[in-house]
């Protein structure tokens, strides 16, 4: 197996249900409403993966494609090395998959007897599923409320125990579609930190997180992939997605005051190719952010320039743009990297 | 091993039943009611049908009591597998139960076993209460026939069942199998009344129906003491029933799922 998840040129088609007029008007015309469009991505092995996109993006039909819940319209989708659509049995085996839908477990069990249904289910019966619930429930910190029933759960302890359903069979790798999106910021906190701890860096599972929350993505991830309107928009460490999307790259410099000579001299700098004055991201009306093409030598260069020119320079440093602005730039502008 | 998922399944499911106190215990009360209904009802029929109940002991009580015991059975196959299936859409298992290791025809027929448990325990109380309270004689020598009979309308009705469900799987509401074979099977197969006492013309219909074989051949075995030798028509009958339905049904099924997945409707209801 080369990657833990690898899909090729994936593609979704829906068919939205159609109205009484439909019938009447265009009886056969088949209205086609694409989720996915030629997705290609790659996952290594104990990687944690985020797959960021607005609501409507396709983040849950790629991952129930992956789930071998939904039947993929054309592609390929090998989830620890067996097809979607040849090996269900054998994806189900490798996976775990926790969805967000707080009713997806039995309400009237208590949590320990929803984890022994789905144990069964999942083919670990007796002292081994036993073990393992109580493993489960104590890395999920559920062992004192194993006893509840589900119903009388919190949010946040439903979806814990979402999570140790989904991690019954030990699987190599676990989907997870936006499991903190109905949780307090503190329980979600605490998830994330549980995910990215305990599931990731101690067990060395391969992790694929869909989410629309930015923060989480970027505090969790190793790589992101960015998906907008069934396109991968961008895919990479945050860092690469960052250098890819800015090309060139922009600094803010502040003066002590900044004169009509600075704003000429920078100007006359080749390797200087913008000039926003004041800077876009600062109040400050003495900074200025300048674009520079090139591969970082330009930069002494632009400070010698100034230093010649008998002028006070406060700072001199490199915008990052954060993951908002490139989601931004991605999503909203359709700039693809 | 093999019966750990039939279990886990009966485990839930008469947990969360038993959850619900109130309807647990009034299911119960309500079989008593009907029956004591039947009671008053053969009692004012009295001998007007005794001609067309000739066959089965000429007195109506232990006809109906037999009849409306094993319908229940018939019931059951024919909604439950469909019901399993819309009760996970609805209740947002469904999702979570598909995802596990365990095959999609497992988990509908697993899903269902409570429903015919519950109904055994149901037609058991039908006929205990008609024996102590209402002095019902029913022959032993027949239950071997009947409990074989059973099995093959049991499957005959479910494979109509799983059809019905291949059906709810796609379309999610309005199932044509349901309505089309209760209300002809109902009507015509003999339940509350002899087939015989149909106009020709109607009666003909019945013997299309399998509940009509089925209804007759229970009915011959309990009440009249029939062996499996003396039934074989009956039970060659429902054989071949079966032998048609079944493979039919689970070829459907199949066909139902992989649409249902290609559509992306799998959860949806």
């Amino acid at each position: 197996m080369k990657y833990a998840v690898e899909v090729i040129d994936l593609v979704k088609n829906y068919q939205p249900l159609k109205k009484y007029k439909d019938y009447f008007i265009s009886p056969f015309k088949k209205n086609i409403v694409p989720a996915l469009k030629g997705v290609n991505l790659k996952i290594e092995g104990g990687e944690f993966f985020g797959l960021l996109g607005p609501n409507g993006a396709g983040k849950t039909t790629l991952i129930k494609i992956l789930a071998t819940l939904i039947l993929p319209t054309s592609g390929k989708a090998l989830v620890a090395g067996y097809d979607v659509k040849e090996n269900e049995r054998l994806v189900r085996k490798s996976i775990g998959y926790v969805v967000s839908e707080e009713r997806s477990s039995f309400w009237r069990l208590t949590g320990r007897q929803n984890l022994e249904f789905f144990a069964s289910l999942n083919n670990l019966n007796g002292i081994e599923a036993k073990k393992r619930i109580e493993e489960l429930l104590e890395i999920t910190e559920l062992k004192n409320d194993a006893d509840k029933y589900f119903k009388d759960y919190s949010t946040g302890m439903k979806q814990k125990l979402g999570i140790a359903r989904g991690m019954l069979t030990d699987p190599q790798i676990l989907f997870l579609d936006e499991p903190t999106k109905s949780l307090d910021p503190s329980t979600a906190r605490h998830l994330r930190n549980f995910i990215k701890k305990d599931i990731v860096e101690k067990q060395g599972k391969t992790v694929f997180f869909a989410t629309h929350n930015l923060v989480e993505a970027e505090s969790l991830c190793d790589r992101i992939a960015i998906i907008d309107k069934g396109v991968i928009k961008a895919c990479g460490s945050l860092s690469e997605i960052r250098r890819l999307l800015i090309g060139k790259k922009k600094f803010i410099i502040k003066f002590e005051k900044i004169e009509e000579r600075v704003v000429e001299k920078l100007k006359n700098i080749k390797s200087i190719t913008d000039i926003k004055i004041p800077a876009s991201s600062s109040q400050d009306e003495n900074a200025c952010e300048i674009e520079v093409d090139g591969e970082g030598e330009e930069i002494s260069e632009i400070i010698k320039e100034l230093s010649l020119l008998d002028i006070k320079l406060l700072s001199f440093f490199p915008v990052i743009p954060s993951l908002e602005e490139i989601f931004s730039q991605v999503t909203e502008k359709g700039e693809k990297i | 091993m093999i019966l750990s998922k039939p279990f886990a399944f009966l485990k839930k499911d008469l947990i969360e039943q038993a959850s619900y106190k109130f309807s647990f215990i009034t299911q119960f009360a309500g079989i008593f009611f009907s029956t004591i209904l039947f009671y008053f009802i053969s009692k004012l029929i009295g001998n007007t049908a005794s001609a067309y109940l000739a066959p089965y002991g000429g007195n109506y009580f232990p006809f109906v009591l037999i009849g409306i015991a094993f319908s229940s059975y018939l019931s059951v196959s024919l909604s439950s597998f469909s019901s399993a299936i819309s009760g996970a859409q609805m209740s947002g298992t469904l999702e979570a139960l598909l995802v596990t290791q365990t095959e999609i025809p497992v988990i509908i027929v697993c899903s269902s076993l409570y429903s015919f448990l519950l109904t055994s325990l149901r037609v058991v109380f039908y006929l205990v209460l008609g024996f102590l309270l209402f002095g019902v004689e029913m022959s032993g020598h027949g239950v071997p026939a009947a409990i074989l009979i059973l099995f093959l309308t049991i499957i005959i009705f479910s494979s109509l069942g799983i059809m019905s469900a291949s059906f709810i799987m796609v379309m999610k509401k309005g199932d044509p199998f349901m309505w089309v074979f209760t209300t002809l099977s109902w009507a015509l197969g003999g339940v509350y009344y002899p087939v015989k006492m149909l106009p020709d013309w109607i009666g003909r219909f019945s013997y299309f129906l399998p509940i009509t074989y089925a209804m007759e051949g229970v009915r011959l075995a309990l009440l009249k003491g029939y062996s499996l030798s003396q039934l074989t028509f009956q039970v060659g009958v429902l054989v071949a029933f079966a032998l048609i339905m079944l493979p039919l049904s689970i070829y459907l099924f199949m066909l139902a799922v992989r649409k249902a997945k290609r559509d992306g409707s799998l959860i949806h209801y």
